[in-house]
């Protein structure tokens, strides 16, 4: 159940200029190297697939100084055809709604990692349900056009904030998607300054052993971190998780079974605060692991979720060697 | 083709000996101690026509004087010194404790009965005064003395833990031995025998522990110039090594004693009675060998270093998915977080780090970067054997000196037995075994303002005699 988490001494405090990251709101992002993200149909509640919940909302941030109408794009939305998981026979229906106004990112049940609650919250601007449609198949639906003022405004990042559920409403086949915030409804033309982020990030991996395959989610920590707390699931022993940032180099993380959970405790260096960090998944190479789904979150010491953004905070970080050299 | 290495040249002195004419008269005078402004001395001089202090055998007495340094480190005129130590005694050699607040002196135990301290029968023993502004009183005696002996010339090292002394008192090998007292918490301990290595059948008198570590006495054992003789033994661990017998100028066919060095021993007074008119002057010398008081001591040049890489220290290294392996330069690699690694020798190396990711394989080369120019230490460089024979060449060679940007002029060794070289390379016979302190010291060719540079380096040699 989504539990509304009141902390008192809580340490999320992101004093971003989402205005200065580069553009780029392909989700996942450039930088990630994921395939697509993965929704499967609730019925059954399969979770050995790789989904634990069967719903990933994603955020989209654009600058308060962007004015223009702009449109979400989803990739093969429908379930079926050429890319997505087949569970039997093809009865999958997934709904995507798109929220703004008030509430949409700052009521607490929106910063959760699973769709109890209000995780809705806000004001729906669009919703649709796709099923098997081969005219989405491989291709790219549009929402919109949206006003940028009908996000709800966050002035601690200076933008207006949209959110995007996908729910698989019934069903039990796997939807792999991708989206993109587009200045254009036809093509993908992204905003200069926007950004996409997620609390819980569902995705699919390579289908490849090929160890060159390296997927990458960025964690951003803000200031006040001790330590964070990375929880995956389902990830079938399908190679190596390490963590890299600017002052560590690659440090080894568990990851779960089948359908199961793992967790690890990541200790925060003083120069690791204000930056991202980087999930780096290395596929297992000695056997192929396909059609791998996983989940990954991760928290703060206090339990709040920290945000992945797709165009990393600082930038993707890059481990920063420095030699000293001593006469003997 | 073969070399001719410099020698040193039979007959040069090694010191330069200049009587203190302020001073001098017809009087003895014996040095006692300098201090910052002036020297002490002892004499039996004159003061007044109208009065004159004698003993009960009709000779003058000793008294303390005190001639002051002028402008130019010269002695001057001399005055009275702790006049409210006087009395019908004679007041002999004394010393001052290192914090100045104790003085350390000569003088006889019965005052009716006093005589010339050097080379009297009468019995003398070592008392203390303690200043009081400018005066010395509370004059006690010293712990040990003991009216059947005597005790005199005391002298305080300038650590203040020996307290070296003459005496007949039992346990002496000859006629006057060298004692010594330790200062144990602030207590003298009983006094020992500095033993036989310095201690001979004959008198040694007015004991002198230089910073240097040289233990300066007087003798009149066999062997010497003449009367009493100036020698210097070097302590060795506990013991001392055989006394040395000091040249001519230092020591004459007359009296020579009371040897007070300064400067690491390069400066100095002492008395002698060689101007045969039959009293005791004070001269100074000056060492004509060139030694520095401060000498650094020859380093090794190490061609080893550690290298970090600090940032990996910041975290914990377990699961740790990466090897770190530094690329020398020189076509040698090491692995870890931290490495050691010596080179061969001088020379600019590019030392690489390399990163392995244990999970693909991959090297990712180059990933930080350290220019390093491995280089000789500046110094001057002594190469010779540390161990040579007694009257063997033992040859040495400043080749290996590196001055960047010296014009070299001149290359001077002093052997530490009052003899020296000059040359790149030179070959020296010791006299005697021990271990000897080899300063080389190089100066520059003056340059257009007409400044020279000087360095200076040490090393430790041990002569040994062959094994027969």
């Amino acid at each position: 159940m989504r539990s509304i988490k009141h902390i008192a001494a809580s340490v999320s405090v992101l004093f971003l200029t989402l205005s200065a990251i580069c553009s780029g709101q392909a989700v996942p992002g450039n930088d990630e190297n994921i395939p697509y993200l993965m929704t499967f149909g609730k019925d059954g509640h399969e979770t050995s697939w790789g989904d634990d919940d069967f719903s990933e909302t994603f955020f989209f941030t654009i600058p308060k100084e962007y004015k223009e109408p702009f449109y979400i794009r989803v990739y093969d939305p429908d379930v079926g055809g050429n890319t997505d998981e087949l569970n039997g026979y093809w009865d999958t229906k997934m709904q995507y709604t798109i929220l703004g106004g008030k509430g949409c990112y700052t009521n607490p049940d929106a910063k959760g990692t699973d769709p109890v609650g209000n995780y809705k919250s806000g004001t729906v601007l669009a919703s649709r349900v796709f099923g098997v449609d081969p005219k989405y198949d491989e291709k790219w639906f549009t929402f919109g056009p949206f006003n940028p003022a009908d996000g709800e405004y966050y002035p601690k990042w200076s933008c207006y904030i949209f959110k995007i559920v996908c729910d698989g409403i019934s069903g039990n086949d796997g939807n792999l998607y991708k989206y993109f915030l587009s200045k254009k409804s036809d093509d993908n033309v992204p905003i200069q300054g926007a950004n996409a982020f997620t609390h819980e990030y569902t995705f699919r991996m390579w289908n490849s052993n090929d160890t060159s395959y390296v997927s990458h989610i960025y964690p951003y920590i803000d200031s006040g971190c001790i330590y964070v707390r990375q929880r995956n699931f389902d990830w079938d022993s399908d190679g190596d998780f390490i963590v890299v940032s600017v002052v560590r180099k690659g440090q080894k993380q568990p990851t779960s079974g089948d359908n199961d959970w793992a967790e690890g405790r990541i200790q925060v260096l003083p120069d690791e605060i204000g930056k991202s960090l980087d999930f780096r998944f290395y596929k297992r190479k000695d056997f192929l692991v396909k059609n791998n789904n996983v989940v990954v979150s991760v928290q703060n010491q206090y339990g709040e979720n920290l945000p992945f953004f797709t165009v990393p905070i600082g930038g993707v970080p890059v481990y920063k060697p420095r030699i000293k050299v001593t006469k003997k | 083709m073969v070399a001719t290495l410099p020698v040193l040249l039979s007959g040069q002195s090694s010191y330069e000996v200049k009587q203190l004419t302020t001073i001098s008269g017809s009087s003895d005078d014996i040095i006692a101690a300098v201090i910052k402004n002036g020297i002490v001395f002892c004499s039996n001089r004159k003061t007044s026509p109208l009065v004159t202090r004698k003993n009960l055998q009709g000779q003058r007495l000793y008294d303390f004087y005190f001639a002051p340094f002028n402008s130019k480190k010269e002695v001057g005129k001399p005055e009275p010194f702790a006049n409210e130590l006087k009395g019908k005694f004679n007041l002999g050699p004394g010393s001052f404790s290192p914090d100045g607040k104790e003085f350390y002196f000569t003088r006889n135990y019965n005052s009716g009965k006093s005589r010339k301290v050097k080379g009297e029968t009468d019995k003398y023993g070592i008392f203390i005064a303690h200043k009081s502004g400018a005066d010395w009183i509370n004059v006690t005696p010293f712990d040990y003395n003991d009216q059947r002996y005597r005790l005199a010339y005391p002298f305080i090292s300038g650590d203040g833990k020996y307290l070296f002394f003459s005496s007949d008192m039992d346990g002496s090998l000859g006629k006057s031995d060298i004692f010594v007292c330790e200062n144990i918490d602030g207590k003298w301990s009983r006094p020992v025998n500095v033993g036989p290595a310095v201690n001979s059948s004959s008198s040694e008198v007015y004991p002198f522990f230089s910073s240097s570590g040289r233990l300066y006495f007087s003798s009149d054992r066999k062997g010497g110039k003449g009367g009493l003789d100036i020698y210097y033994s070097i302590k060795q661990g506990d013991g001392w090594s055989a006394p040395i017998l000091m040249d001519e100028p230092i020591n004459s066919k007359g009296d020579d004693f009371a040897f007070y060095t300064l400067s690491s021993d390069q400066t100095g007074y002492f008395s002698s009675d060689r101007n045969r008119k039959g009293d005791d002057d004070i001269y100074s010398f000056k060492h004509t060998i060139l030694r520095w008081a401060a000498c650094d001591t020859l380093k090794k040049d190490s061609y080893c270093y550690e290298f970090v890489e600090e940032t990996a220290l910041l975290s914990d290294s377990s699961g740790m998915e990466f090897k770190w392996q530094w690329d020398f330069g020189d076509g040698t690699k090491a692995d870890g977080i931290t490495a050691t690694h010596c080179f061969a020798g001088p020379g600019s190396y590019y030392v690489q780090l390399n990163f392995i990711n244990l999970i693909t394989g991959k090297v990712e080369l180059n990933q930080a970067s350290y220019l390093l120019d491995v280089e000789r230490i500046v110094q001057p460089y002594i190469t010779s054997q540390d161990v040579a024979i007694v009257g063997e060449d033992l040859k040495m060679d400043a080749s290996l000196t590196n001055l960047p940007g010296w014009d070299v002029d001149t290359y001077y060794w002093n052997f530490d037995d009052d003899t020296y070289l000059t040359g790149s390379e030179v070959s020296k016979k010791f006299k005697r075994s021990g271990k000897f302190n080899i300063q080389l010291i190089i100066s520059s060719i003056p340059d257009d303002a007409g400044n020279v540079k000087e360095a200076c380096v040490c090393k430790d040699i041990v002569i040994k005699e062959r094994k027969k």
